[in-house]
């Protein structure tokens, strides 16, 4: 299986000198393989948005190796090869719907016809097609969020970057977030690393799900899910579900224990 | 029907109140035997506006020149400045705690060394009076507008590897623009004041601000208050006039707000 992020021993250490200093990552080693979706969960502090931040080389690590598409992580960024999606929907207040969509493609030089297009194509995806004049204030916090991950899918990168793109939405929304974001993921053919705080949503949307710790934020179990596909409601009644959702509980626990020894 | 009765609910109260002040007003000054220099009545000031309004806008064309020069000027270097410094951040750190200070300074105490440097007389005296008063309210606003910006935003545009001038054009800019109408709304009022009360301190017989003091000298109250109320309506009108542009020219700014 080919790699599109490969980390191997990588370190990040928070801190200047003379102050103490924070481990948010320690001895990291994954590899991440292409059409996976790998979710990202632990306590707070354990290093997950830091780690999804290393891979979109949002901050530098301090030691290791990390590769996208075999590339350093600054080369895959430079070559615009991720898509990111944060916690808030960030979109433009002064762009409607569609100019947001278009926003990458507008700063990697496409036509303005193929940038239409595109962004229109993209908005159907999330189902907004008949919203690409509205600003964002007139869109409901789910609807920012489809806007957002069309935006981050319109260049068509390899990789989706995600940090806690659903957490703060309600229960109901979310799910049928989460049912969308897995049809769009079986659609492109996107790699996804997805950081949240949701064990359910962890399992639902997951090939494997990485299960880390706090202090120093490290890997502490790695989960493969197992559930057939198509996943939809009635994914979430399933036996297995309910086993697969202990286990990852039951590893977070053991993650902490270990911790406390 | 729906949208007549609540236009009619938004705006009855002010009119409300605006005539009964009006007549509060022309009722006390008569019973109480109000002397005219000390307060004439709204009949009589309005008399006087109707018969002096030729003369008084004669005058109000300098004031006026020189608040709107004075104005560009002001506001222009403002935004110059503010986007200089946006691109250079030790510059705007050396620079703001300076701007800021004398910011809250009242300028205006400055009028007469204008009025000395540049002659009474001499239109530049009162431009530049104005375009000081207005720099730095638009400088400030500006250099806010275009550094307060969300950080995810500026997180996206690097997973873009966006170049950092088109940082400077698709983010800081657009979202100044906010920061940058609202100055110009203080500032259109400050360089209406800075014009008239650098006159105050010596300008030519065909302005405003002398033609209210000579009035008032003259004992011509009513004159003077027909000047003080045209200068009033003079700063609501360019205050309307940047509102319209705010509203062109950030329309999804305005919406949000009437949210």
């Amino acid at each position: 299986m080919q790699s599109v992020v490969s980390l191997k021993n990588v370190n990040k250490i928070f801190g200047s000198a003379g102050r103490p200093t924070t481990v948010a990552l320690k001895d990291i080693n994954l590899e991440i393989g292409r059409r996976e979706f790998i979710s990202l969960i632990g306590p707070s502090g354990c290093g997950k948005s830091t780690l999804l931040r290393a891979i979109g080389d949002l901050i530098e690590v301090t030691s290791g190796e990390l590769l996208v598409n075999d590339k350093p992580a600054r080369q895959a960024r430079l070559n615009r090869e991720y898509g990111m999606v944060f916690q808030a929907p960030v979109l433009f207040e002064w762009r409607t719907v569609l100019k947001n969509v278009e926003l990458p493609l507008e700063i990697m030089g496409v036509p303005k016809a193929e940038r239409t297009q595109r962004g229109r194509a993209m908005l159907k995806l999330v189902e907004l097609q008949n919203f690409e004049r509205h600003y964002p204030w007139q869109l409901s916090g789910g609807m920012q969020q489809r806007v957002a991950i069309a935006r981050a899918l319109a260049f068509r990168p390899e990789l989706l970057l995600m940090d806690e793109p659903f957490g703060a939405l309600d229960e109901i929304t979310r799910e049928r977030m989460n049912a969308e974001l897995l049809r769009i993921w079986q659609e492109t053919q996107t790699t996804v690393v997805f950081v949240t705080h949701s064990i359910p949503e962890a399992v639902f949307l997951s090939t494997r799900v990485v299960v880390m710790s706090a202090r120093p934020g490290r890997i502490s179990d790695i989960i493969p899910i197992d559930l057939p596909y198509p996943r939809n409601i009635e994914t979430r009644e399933h036996p297995r579900f309910f086993e697969l959702v202990t286990t990852v509980r039951e590893a977070l626990r053991k993650g902490e224990e270990m911790r406390e020894t | 029907m729906m949208a007549g009765a609540s236009r009619f609910q938004r705006y009855a109260p002010p009119l409300i109140v605006f005539f009964a002040v009006i007549v509060l007003w022309e009722v006390l000054v008569d019973l109480l035997n109000v002397q005219r220099f000390l307060l004439p009545a709204p009949s009589v000031i309005a008399e006087a506006f109707f018969r002096t309004f030729s003369t008084i806008m004669s005058s109000a064309a300098y004031t006026i020149r020189s608040a709107v020069i004075g104005f560009l000027i002001g506001a222009g270097a403002g935004i110059l400045v503010a986007l200089t410094t946006a691109r250079w951040t030790t510059v705007r750190e050396g620079l703001m705690p300076f701007a800021i200070a004398l910011n809250s300074v009242p300028i205006i105490a400055f009028a007469p060394i204008m009025n000395n440097w540049f002659g009474s007389t001499n239109p530049m005296s009162k431009i530049m009076i104005v375009a000081v008063i207005t720099f730095f309210p638009m400088m400030i606003n500006m250099v806010r507008g275009l550094t307060l910006v969300e950080p995810a935003k500026i997180e996206l545009m690097r997973s873009y590897a966006t170049a950092p001038l088109e940082v400077l054009t698709k983010v800081r800019i657009p979202n100044s623009l906010p920061y940058l109408f609202n100055a110009l709304k203080v500032c259109s009022t400050l360089a209406l004041i800075g014009a008239i009360v650098g006159e105050y301190f010596g300008g030519p017989r065909e302005s405003l601000g002398v033609y209210i003091l000579q009035e008032a000298q003259l004992f011509r109250f009513d004159n003077a208050w027909a000047a003080i109320i045209i200068s009033a309506l003079l700063g609501i009108a360019f205050y309307l006039i940047i509102l319209a542009a705010e509203k062109v020219a950030i329309p999804w700014h305005a919406s949000a707000e009437r949210e």
